[in-house]
């Protein structure tokens, strides 16, 4: 563990635009290779009498090698720029596991979006894009990849940085937030060096860019958020509810209210791996009892906040959200389920307010009909039970949500506005 | 098509549940084509212990919606929440 201030980075794109790819290259140009992989490859390396450590060897060790690892961190692997200490999500392609990375516990500071130079914006370079901004990520670093395949054509690149553009735009993705850098994770260009392939690109490589990345900030200073995953009653101490700190701090002695059951009272203990501790923040796993609250009085799905600054109960709650697959139309009055933090409660879509234009981000009809798979909407949501959400502008943590039906994901969005029960 | 690692957390009925039994058990209730790594333990708080199973689907198998299904079924566990997903 490095004492370097840390940051999760997602790698996003269509599949088969090199993701797996530019993780092994970044592992390998900063020496982030696990040891093991480097021994083993030093060995097979004598044996056949050859030299050197080489990208190819990485890439076709790596999965295997994580895959029979049983370490919880299966998921995740690690590198340093001279600021930070990353976390690589490698992002899954399908669309399903949308509600995993809008749930999960790890969410993604900055991005690197892959987009294949001789591909170009793909389906799921659309979905991911989509997703970043849902999920609050407030940099992204385009990488033009594959650009040995295209044989380091300019022209190339600008056509793809202009249709990437204008997905960013479409999405409202601020652009000045972006930077675009012509790659190719499989030749080493522009990752750690500058190189001589792309004499016309005079910006930073893509380490570089990682580099220069602003500082994020835990979110300690938004009021405590606590979404409860499960209540218990244990012997000799009562109610105990469970759940992952997700803003804000709790401390025993705090007055505590949960929404929507509108319960509250004052904190007694809270424990963390089993041990008391006088303050909890941001990412904690907590159990902690509260003074007069029964196991009966608060549920899965409600949210933990102060009691002078409680969670909002949405009675109904606009939102911004992407279609991205449905067999049919969506229409006013569709009820299918939403899975926001440890909540899933069925909420009518009671209005489609606005239609939003692919190309320009603009409004494209206000008070559509339908929307479909590909569309992005405004639209007002009534849930058929209550549910505690937040602005995404207010609590990005609290404010997005996967929609569900059919055992598939159909859409992602976040929360514009609360009008609040 | 790549596959992807799973960090799943089941927490169980109470304090007093078998951990080991509840592992045998989750073990046996996983879908076809699913795979566990292995288990780790995760101390929440009052006794409470958290089984974390690394759990492998394929990319285009769709989500872990099955695979939580399968283990929320299983007897002694509370709930299932899977808590980070990567392609591997």
């Amino acid at each position: 563990m490095s004492d370097k201030l840390h940051q999760n980075l997602a790698i996003i794109g269509h599949v088969d635009h090199g993701k797996s790819t530019l993780v092994g290259r970044l592992l390998y140009e900063t020496g982030s290779v696990p040891e093991h992989v480097i021994e083993q490859h030093k060995e097979e390396a004598e044996e056949k009498g050859k030299g050197g450590f080489e990208f190819a060897y990485v890439m076709d060790n790596l999965a295997e090698e994580r895959e029979r690892g049983v370490t919880i961190d299966i998921a995740h692997q690690e590198f340093d720029t001279d600021e930070y200490n990353f976390t690589i999500v490698d992002c899954p392609g399908h669309r399903d596991f949308v509600k995993n990375m809008i749930t999960g516990a790890s969410q993604a500071d900055n991005a690197v979006l892959v987009v294949a130079a001789d591909d170009g914006v793909a389906p799921q370079t659309r979905e991911h894009v989509f997703l970043a901004r849902t999920l609050g990520i407030n940099e992204l670093i385009i990488g033009v990849n594959k650009m040995d395949l295209v044989d380091y054509e300019e022209g190339k690149y600008e056509e793809v940085k202009d249709e990437v553009t204008d997905l960013l735009n479409q999405v409202r993705f601020d652009t000045e937030n972006a930077s675009f850098i012509p790659i190719s994770a499989f030749e080493g260009d522009n990752i750690a060096e500058a190189s001589d392939n792309t004499g016309w690109y005079s910006g930073d490589t893509l380490l570089e860019a990682l580099n220069d990345l602003p500082e994020v900030e835990p979110p300690t200073d938004a009021p405590l958020r606590l979404p409860i995953q499960d209540v218990y009653t244990i012997s000799g101490i009562g109610t105990v509810p469970v759940g992952r700190i997700e803003t804000g701090t709790m401390e025993p002695g705090n007055n505590v209210s949960f929404q929507p059951s509108d319960v509250g009272g004052e904190v007694k203990t809270v424990e963390m791996h089993h041990e008391e501790v006088p303050s909890a923040g941001p990412g904690d796993n907590v159990g902690f009892n509260v003074r007069g609250i029964g196991k009966d009085d608060i549920r899965r799905g409600d949210v933990c906040g102060p009691a002078d600054d409680p969670p909002s109960v949405a009675e109904t709650f606009q939102a911004q959200l992407v279609v991205m697959q449905h067999p049919s139309v969506i229409t006013s009055g569709y009820t299918p389920v939403f899975h926001a933090h440890t909540a899933q409660v069925a909420c009518t879509i009671e209005s489609i307010d606005q239609k939003l234009d692919p190309s320009t981000g603009e409004v494209a009809e206000e008070n559509p009909d339908f929307i479909q798979s590909g569309d992005a909407a405004i639209v007002t949501v009534r849930p058929q039970k209550p549910l505690s959400l937040e602005p995404s502008g207010e609590i990005p943590e609290l404010g997005s949500f996967a929609v569900r039906d059919m055992g598939q994901t159909i859409a992602a969005g976040k929360v514009l506005e609360v009008n609040e029960r | 098509m790549g596959k992807v690692a799973a960090n799943m957390k089941i927490m169980p009925h109470s304090p007093e549940i078998d951990l080991d039994e509840l592992q045998e058990r989750l073990e046996a209730s996983l879908p076809e084509g699913a795979q566990i790594n292995g288990f780790e333990r995760d101390d929440v708080a009052f006794g409470l212990v958290a089984l974390l199973p690394t759990v492998i689907v394929a990319d285009d198998a769709g989500g872990t919606e099955v695979v939580e299904d399968a283990f929320a079924e299983v007897e002694g566990v509370e709930s299932v929440a899977v808590e980070d997903v990567g392609r591997i």
